[in-house]
């Protein structure tokens, strides 16, 4: 039976402030009245808010985003919440539009994440197309600081991952500078040739194999619009890798309660019991082998 | 301190605040964001006989003053709701409501049979109304006949409540309101959704995948008060108002024009959390207009049959309790 998870909250949330990010996204910067996980322990990557104003200039129903960043503030209050956002629409529009000061409705930590990246295994390759960039920046912090603690109790750390982050143009490869400071191999590509590679992440990623800069045994995390999940589906299939990908889907509570979510499952597969799953509870990520895109 | 309880249909309420079908969960999964007792009763999602995979996607659209959903009652059946969620509902300190659905009349009188004597659930909303499953037909809510004969279906397979859950797609929904009466309903709960759609015309795409579907929320308030308020005159049996009830004031605007309690469910999406808190803005509402039960203003609307009618007067808790 779907249902919200355990530590969702609803709360209000100050927006400390608000940065344009690439062409036309923003970085909006919250401070949760209570923190979101207990003992300050991080965030999951991948885990999302819905988020709304409440002072009628936001649609009734709220959007989802990724948490981006999670960055700690001065004194013991809880950590602030960063979320990168394209604007697209209505929702969108009257959140980045908001002045710092405003309180936002802020609904969450919700979803499953992606999954536990730093189980053994081949090394990660991240593929992010444009805003699908958002749930990765955690991820490589969570598989650097697992590396951290596997070398102090003396363990076999995971591999470091490999980010290939790709959009149509310069400007939506949003915050590119911050992810060249994190811990992993970072490769952009941009379908205009703007920055980096020519082409699309794919075609980056059998280049990178090809000159042995990426190895050929890797799992895939995937996010960005449908065509590119699809193209790595395919792409991992083909080797039989494995392949997870993160789902934008509509959403009308965010909780397992709407049934509005709703991913076709593949008959037969570990999530084929049911002809669908809801990818706001048993999502946003999910394995390729196991859903229709 | 102001009283906010009520009596609907024999069964005493805390306050007059129910969640709505399909948007609170199966039983109390939203226990974390509203304590069940904070709640006059809790309605679960509509429950059938077979499970039902639901409408392909997308489901859901946004207008601009409410949702569009055609969800299509997916659930996974009335076994693995006995097994899975009344088990759950066991000591819980709240009223239980279970919405049932059907395809045709028999399954209806089945789904009754089956959980009619169940003691975790105490009271069944008829779902006569969803516009989401055999093509947006709506037979239950439209032919007065037919909706009588389905509530006496259920009528004798519980010694529950009954609350019939109407549709506001109609002419005259006072004729559906007496039928339902004359078949042996309890209470009414005004309304479900309305029909309607969305296109973006540039891509010449619905938004539902079935085209058509429910619209709810803020914009269909109006319609639904005025199918409440046309209820409550028709009938004798209390009516639980319901349709883009978001604030205390749409709670106690619903109980002047003849409701007895209220259902809130596109408004939870907003904030998963908004039912808790009405309580206490009813409260506060009511503190501040001297008024210390909210019973009293059950029917008080001045709609000029005020001095006419006797039964505009707020209506005595005449059902007894079933036990
Ligand atoms: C789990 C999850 C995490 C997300 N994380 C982020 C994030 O970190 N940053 C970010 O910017 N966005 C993210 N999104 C997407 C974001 O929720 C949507 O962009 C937002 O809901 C759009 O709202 P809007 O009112 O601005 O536009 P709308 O008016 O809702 O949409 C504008 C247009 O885009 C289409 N559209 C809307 N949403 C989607 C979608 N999900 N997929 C395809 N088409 C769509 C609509 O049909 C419409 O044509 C995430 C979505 C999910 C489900
Ligand atoms: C996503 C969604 C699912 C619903 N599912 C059901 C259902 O299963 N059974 C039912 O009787 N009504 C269902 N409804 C109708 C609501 O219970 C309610 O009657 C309607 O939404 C109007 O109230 P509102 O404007 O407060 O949402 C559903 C509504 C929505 C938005
Ligand atoms: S079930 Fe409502 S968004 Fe997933």
């Amino acid at each position: 039976m779907p249902a919200p998870p355990p530590d969702a909250q609803t709360q209000l949330a100050e927006l400390i402030s608000v940065e344009p990010c690439g062409t036309d996204g923003v970085l909006l910067r919250l401070r949760p009245e209570a923190p979101v996980t207990q003992d300050g322990a991080p965030l999951a990557p991948n885990r999302f808010f819905m988020l709304r104003r409440e002072d009628g200039l936001s649609p009734a129903i709220p959007r989802p985003f990724s948490i981006y960043r999670e960055v700690p503030t001065e004194g013991d209050g809880p950590a602030d919440l960063v979320f990168l956002v394209k604007v697209i629409g209505p929702g969108t529009r009257a959140l980045a539009e908001s002045a710092p000061g405003t309180f936002l409705r802020l609904i969450g930590p919700l979803g499953l994440g992606w999954p536990d990246l730093t189980t053994p295994g081949d090394p990660w390759v991240f593929l992010a197309g444009g805003i699908g960039s958002a749930p990765f920046f955690m991820a490589v912090e969570s598989l650097t600081r697992a590396g951290d603690a596997a070398e102090e109790a003396g363990t076999e750390p995971p591999a470091a991952p490999y980010l290939l982050y790709g959009a149509a143009t310069a400007g939506l490869v949003y915050d590119v500078e911050e992810f060249a400071e994190l811990d992993c191999s970072l490769h952009v590509a941009t379908d205009d040739g703007s920055l980096g590679f020519r082409g699309n992440v794919l075609q980056l990623l059998d280049r990178l194999i090809a000159d042995g800069l990426v190895p050929e045994r890797l799992r895939i995390a995937a996010c960005g619009p449908l065509p590119m999940l699809r193209a790595a589906q395919t792409w991992a299939a083909a080797r039989d890798l494995e392949c997870w990908a993160s789902l934008e889907e509509l959403m009308g509570c965010g909780v397992g309660i709407c049934n509005g979510c709703v991913v076709e499952t593949v008959p037969g597969s570990e999530l084929g019991s049911w002809p669908n799953v809801k990818a706001c509870v048993e999502g946003p990520a999910f394995r390729c082998d196991t859903v229709v895109l | 301190m102001v009283d906010l309880s009520v009596d609907l249909a024999g069964l005493r309420l805390r306050n007059p605040l129910l969640s709505a079908s399909g948007t609170f969960g199966h039983g109390l999964e939203m226990g974390g964001f509203v304590a069940p007792e904070a709640l006059g009763a809790w309605v679960s999602k509509t429950v059938t006989l077979e499970p039902r995979h639901g409408n392909p996607a997308p489901r859901i659209a946004e207008t601009e003053a409410g949702f569009l959903n055609s969800i299509g009652l997916e659930n996974r059946g009335v076994e693995h709701y006995e097994r899975e969620v009344l088990p759950t509902l066991v000591g819980a300190d709240t009223l239980i409501v279970t919405n049932i659905g059907g395809k045709q009349l028999e399954d209806f009188a089945a789904m009754a049979e089956r959980l009619g004597e169940r003691p975790e659930i105490h009271a069944f909303e008829v779902n006569l109304s969803c516009p989401n499953v055999q093509g947006a037909k709506l037979q239950y809510s439209t032919d007065p006949d037919l909706a009588e004969r389905t509530i006496a279906s259920v009528r004798t397979k519980t010694s529950k409540p009954i609350f019939a859950k109407l549709s506001p797609n109609v002419a005259r929904i006072g004729e559906i309101a007496k039928a339902v009466e004359a078949g042996g309903a309890d209470g009414i709960t005004a309304v479900n959704t309305l029909l309607g759609m969305s296109v973006d015309w540039r891509s010449r795409r619905p938004g539902l995948a079935l085209v058509q579907g429910g619209y709810s929320g803020t914009g269909i308030k109006p319609v639904a008060l005025r199918c409440a308020w046309e209820c409550a005159r028709s009938v004798s049996i209390p009516i639980i108002g319901c349709g883009g009830i978001a604030t205390a004031d749409d709670v106690l605007e619903f109980l002047v024009a003849g409701c007895t309690a209220v259902q809130v469910g596109t408004a939870s999406f907003s904030d998963p959390g908004l039912l808790a808190g009405l309580p206490a803005q009813l409260e506060a509402l009511l503190e501040s207009a001297g008024i210390p039960r909210l019973s009293d203003l059950i029917g008080t609307i001045r709609d000029g049959r005020e001095a006419a009618s006797p039964s505009a007067s707020p209506k005595p808790a005449t059902q007894v309790a079933r036990s």
